[in-house]
C-alpha cells in the first residue's frame, strides 16, 4: 500500500513551500523588470548622441536687471509696449477681461500700492508708470508651479516654457505684480500682424514678459529698451558693478514694487 | 456588489435619471469649454480663479470631513457611529473625484494634466494637492469597499484595511491642510495669507461636513429606509456644533487683525466682501446672508430643546452648509482676488456655462455618491 | 518560511532587479550611432512649384539620421535651449549651430511645404504650429 509516511509528507510539504517561494520570487523579478523596462524604454528608441559641445552657462553669473526712469517716460507714448508686443505676437483683444499684455503703463499708486501717498506732488501722483514682470530674484510664481514650466533661469530671467504649462494658473495667484496673463482663447485671431521673431502661444497657457531671452542671446537689447524713444529704460548685467544699470543705480534713488514681500525684483524705478 | 446599485424603485430611477440629465448638459458646457476656451467662463486676467476652484476648495473640506466619524469609530471604538462609517467614507470618495474633477474643468491645458506626475515639484503647493488627493480617493475607496465586502460575506474585514484606515485619519487632515497652504503661502493675496486659514479651513470643513452627514443620514433613514442612529446623529451635532464655533470664532479673530490693525492690505478685501470697496459691493449681501445664516444654525445646533427637534436640526443644518459653502467658496476664493495686485475693484460674474459644467460635475459627484450608498445601504440592511 | 516572508523576499527581489535594470539602462548607452559624415549629396528636390535642392550636407545630420531622428533632436534642442541654455550644438565635423528651429527653419522655410509633405503622408499631427511659425506662415 503506498501510503505517503509523515517524513515523505514533510518532504512533500517542502517542496511545495519551495515551489510557492519560487513561484513569488519569480515573479518578483518579472515586476521588478517589467517597471524598469516601463520606465527605462532605452531600448525602444534609439538614443541620439551627437557630439554636443558644453557651453552650459554658470548660474548667478549674470543677472539681468533693467531701470525705468519715470521722468523720462513721455506722456502718451506706447512706443516700448507696441514694440514688445508685436515682436512677441501677443494678441490684442482691447481691454477686456481676457487681456493679454506684457508690458503696460499703470498710474504711480497702483504700481506702488504700499508706497507713502501722502503729500506726494501731484505730477507724481499722476505719472504712469511702466509695469512688467519683474524678474524677481526670489520668485512666489516659480514656487508654486505645480510642473516647473514657470522656472527661474541661470541669468535671473523668469522663464515659461509654454510646451509644460498645464494653464493651473497658480502662477498667477502667486504674482504680486498682477504681471502674468493667461490665453483664454486662441491668440491667433487676436494677433494683427504675425511677427516672425517669435512664436506665438497656444490657448490654455500662461504668458508674460520674458526680458526678451530671444533678443538677448542675439546680443541685441529688449525690445522695449531699444525702442524707447527718450532713452527711459536701461537694461544691464545687475552682478557687474561696472556695468550702465549698477553706476546709474549707484547714482539715483530708486524704487521697487512692493520690497516688503521680499521677492527681490530685478525692475528698479527712478521715481 | 455594485449590481446593488441597480435595483431601485421609482424614486431612486428618477434621481439618477435627473443627475444624468445634468451631467449631460455639463458634458455639453465642458465641450463648449474645450473647444473655445476658458474664456467662456467668468474668469478673466484679474480673477483667474472662480466658480470651479471655490467648488474644488469647498469639496476639499467635505472629503476631509469623513474623519468626523472614522476617528471615534475606529480610534475611540465609539461604536455609535457604526452604520454612519461606510457613509462617511463614500462620501469623501464622491468629493475627492468632485474635486479632482474641478482641477481638470478648471485647467488651461487638461490633456497636460499628467506633467504634474512627469516633473514632479515638491515646492508646490498644487503638486501635493494633486498627490495626496488621489491617495485620499484611493484609500477610502477600497477599504470602505473592502469592509462592506466582508461584512457582505459576514466575515470580518480583512486585516489589511485597519492601516489603510489609520492612514485615512491624518491623510484627511492633510488634504485639506494642503489646500489651505496652497492659499496661504501666496505673497500677493493678503486675503490668504495668514496662518489661521488652515485651522479655518479644517474647522468649517468638519462642521459642513458633519452637518453633511447628518442631512443624509436623515436622507437615507426617508427614502432608503436606513437608520444609522439617533446616537449617531447626536454625536454629529455635538461635533458640528463645536466646530461651527471655531469656525465663526476664526472668522472673527481674522475681522479684528485685520481692522485693528489697520493695515490697509489686511484691510481691503474684507472691505469688498462685507462693506463695499471703490463702489463695488456684489457680493456684500451674500456674505452677511451667510454670515448671519451660518451663526444663526449654530445657536441652533447648540440649542438643546431646538436641535432635538429633526425639523430644527434638518434647517440649521442646511443653513450651516449653505453659509460656509457660501463663505468658503464665494467669499474666500473670489475674495482673495480682490483688490488685484495692481489695487483695482474688478468684479467676478460666472457664466452660465460654466455653471452648467459646476452643476454637471456636482451630478456626477452625486450620482457616485448615490450608487455607493445604494450598495452600502443595501449590504448593510441584508446584514 | 512563513507565507509574509516569502511575499517580502518576493518584493525586495523584485526592487533588487528593477534597481540593477534601472542603472543599466541609465547608465549604458545603447545602440548608439554617431553621425558620420553623408556621402554624396542626395538632393531632395522640395516641390514641383519651388524646386529648390536643399544641399543635405549642410544639414546638421545626415539626412537618413534626420529623418528617423528629428522628433528626438528637436526634443532635446527645445530642453537644452529653454531649460539648460545650452544653445550650441556641434556636428562631429566641428560646425556650430544654434539649437533653434530657426535653424532649421533657415534652410526648410524656403519650402513651405517642407514638414507637411511627410507629416500629411503619414498623417502624424505634432502640434508645433499652433504656436511656431511654420514654413507656410514665414514669409522669405
Amino acid at each position: 500500500m503506498l501510503e505517503l509516511s509523515s517524513v515523505a509528507h514533510g518532504d512533500h510539504e517542502m517542496n511545495q513551500q519551495r515551489r510557492e517561494f519560487l513561484r513569488k520570487a519569480g515573479l518578483g523579478a518579472l515586476a521588478g523588470l517589467g517597471a524598469a523596462a516601463g520606465l527605462f524604454p532605452a531600448f525602444a528608441l534609439e538614443k541620439t548622441d551627437l557630439s554636443v559641445f558644453s557651453d552650459k552657462p554658470e548660474p548667478g553669473k549674470v543677472r539681468w536687471g533693467m531701470l525705468v526712469n519715470t521722468r523720462k517716460c513721455r506722456e502718451g507714448c506706447t512706443t516700448c509696449i507696441t514694440a514688445c508686443h508685436h515682436t512677441h505676437n501677443v494678441p490684442d483683444f482691447g481691454s477686456s477681461k481676457s487681456e493679454v499684455k506684457w508690458i503696460w503703463k499703470s498710474p504711480y499708486d497702483k504700481a506702488f500700492p504700499t508706497s507713502s501717498r501722502q503729500f506726494q506732488s501731484e505730477e507724481v501722483l499722476n505719472r504712469k508708470v511702466l509695469t512688467l514682470c519683474n524678474h524677481c530674484a526670489e520668485p512666489p510664481c516659480t514656487r508654486a508651479c505645480p510642473t516647473e514650466a514657470t522656472f527661474k533661469r541661470w541669468d535671473g530671467i523668469v522663464s515659461m516654457d509654454y510646451h509644460r504649462c498645464i494653464g493651473c494658473r497658480f502662477c498667477m495667484a502667486a504674482c504680486p505684480y498682477g504681471s502674468r496673463s493667461f490665453n483664454w482663447q486662441d491668440p491667433r485671431p487676436g494677433v494683427r500682424e504675425l511677427s516672425s521673431t517669435y512664436p506665438t502661444r497656444e490657448r490654455g497657457v500662461v504668458e508674460k514678459c520674458n526680458f526678451c531671452s530671444e533678443r538677448l542671446v542675439k546680443g541685441e537689447l529688449p525690445a522695449c529698451v531699444a525702442t524707447c524713444p527718450e532713452e527711459a529704460l536701461s537694461f544691464g548685467d545687475l552682478n557687474d558693478p561696472k556695468s550702465a544699470i549698477r553706476t546709474m543705480l549707484q547714482s539715483n534713488e530708486t524704487m521697487q514694487r512692493k520690497p516688503e514681500l521680499g521677492t527681490l525684483p530685478s525692475v528698479f524705478y527712478i521715481i | 456588489m455594485i449590481e446593488k446599485a441597480l435595483k431601485g424603485d421609482r424614486a431612486y430611477w428618477a434621481w439618477v435619471a435627473l443627475l444624468l440629465v445634468f451631467t449631460g448638459l455639463g458634458m455639453s458646457a465642458y465641450g463648449q469649454q474645450m473647444s473655445l476656451g476658458l474664456g467662456v467662463t467668468g474668469m478673466g486676467r484679474d480673477i483667474s480663479w472662480g466658480v470651479y476652484i471655490s467648488q474644488f476648495t469647498f469639496l476639499v473640506g467635505v472629503a476631509a470631513s469623513a474623519v468626523m466619524v472614522v476617528l471615534p469609530y475606529y480610534l475611540h471604538n465609539q461604536k455609535a457611529f457604526g452604520k454612519m462609517v461606510i457613509v462617511g467614507e463614500f462620501l469623501a470618495v464622491s468629493a475627492a473625484l468632485m474635486c479632482m474633477l474641478f482641477i481638470l474643468a478648471d485647467m488651461g491645458k487638461p490633456q497636460r494634466v499628467l506633467n504634474v506626475l512627469r516633473y514632479p515639484s515638491p515646492h508646490s503647493m498644487v503638486f501635493w494637492d494633486v498627490m495626496v488627493l488621489n491617495g485620499y480617493l484611493l484609500l477610502n475607496l477600497i477599504s470602505g469597499w473592502a469592509v462592506l465586502g466582508a461584512e457582505r460575506k459576514g466575515v470580518a474585514a480583512p486585516a489589511w484595511t485597519r492601516p489603510l484606515i489609520y492612514l485615512s485619519i491624518p491623510w484627511a487632515f492633510s488634504i485639506h491642510t494642503v489646500t489651505a497652504f496652497l492659499f496661504a503661502g501666496l505673497p500677493s493675496r493678503h486675503l490668504w495669507l495668514t496662518a489661521v486659514l488652515a485651522p479655518r479651513f479644517l474647522a468649517s470643513a468638519f462642521a459642513a461636513g458633519t452637518a453633511i452627514l447628518i442631512l443624509i443620514s436623515f436622507l437615507l433613514k426617508r427614502f432608503a429606509g436606513y437608520d444609522a442612529g439617533r446616537e449617531a446623529r447626536d454625536k454629529l451635532t455635538v461635533l458640528c456644533a463645536y466646530a461651527g464655533i471655531a469656525n465663526f470664532f476664526l472668522l472673527g479673530t481674522e475681522f479684528f487683525t485685520a481692522f485693528y490693525s489697520n493695515v490697509p492690505e489686511h484691510m481691503h478685501s474684507f472691505q469688498y466682501l462685507y462693506f463695499g470697496l471703490e463702489g463695488h459691493a456684489p457680493l456684500v449681501p451674500f456674505m452677511w446672508f451667510s454670515l448671519i445664516l451660518g451663526l444663526a444654525s449654530v445657536a441652533v445646533f447648540l440649542a438643546p430643546p431646538l436641535r432635538r427637534q429633526n425639523g430644527w436640526l434638518i434647517t440649521a443644518a442646511i443653513g450651516l452648509v449653505l453659509s460656509i459653502w457660501i463663505d468658503k467658496g464665494v467669499g474666500l476664493v473670489i475674495g482673495g482676488f480682490i483688490p488685484t495686485p495692481l489695487d483695482a475693484v474688478v468684479d467676478y460674474m460666472p457664466t452660465l456655462t460654466e455653471l452648467s459644467v459646476t452643476l454637471g460635475i456636482w451630478s456626477i459627484g452625486l450620482l457616485l455618491l448615490t450608487v455607493l450608498l445604494k450598495v452600502a445601504v443595501a449590504v448593510k440592511k441584508e446584514a | 518560511m512563513s507565507k509574509h516572508i516569502q511575499t517580502l523576499v518576493a518584493v525586495l527581489v523584485g526592487l533588487v532587479v528593477f534597481a540593477g535594470a534601472a542603472l543599466f539602462m541609465l547608465g549604458a548607452h545603447h545602440n548608439v550611432r554617431t553621425a558620420t559624415a553623408a556621402p554624396a549629396s542626395s538632393a531632395i528636390v522640395a516641390s514641383p512649384a519651388k524646386a529648390v535642392p536643399i544641399d543635405s550636407t549642410k544639414c546638421i545630420a545626415p539626412t537618413e539620421y534626420m529623418k528617423a531622428h528629428h522628433m528626438q533632436v528637436l526634443d532635446q534642442w527645445r530642453f537644452d535651449s529653454v531649460r539648460k541654455g545650452t544653445r550650441t550644438f556641434v556636428t562631429p565635423d566641428g560646425r556650430h549651430f544654434d539649437k533653434s528651429l530657426n535653424t532649421c527653419l533657415g534652410c526648410h522655410a524656403s519650402n513651405p511645404m517642407f514638414c507637411f509633405m511627410c507629416h500629411d503622408y503619414a498623417n502624424v499631427k505634432p502640434t508645433c504650429w499652433s504656436c511656431h511659425l511654420s514654413p507656410m506662415e514665414t514669409t522669405k
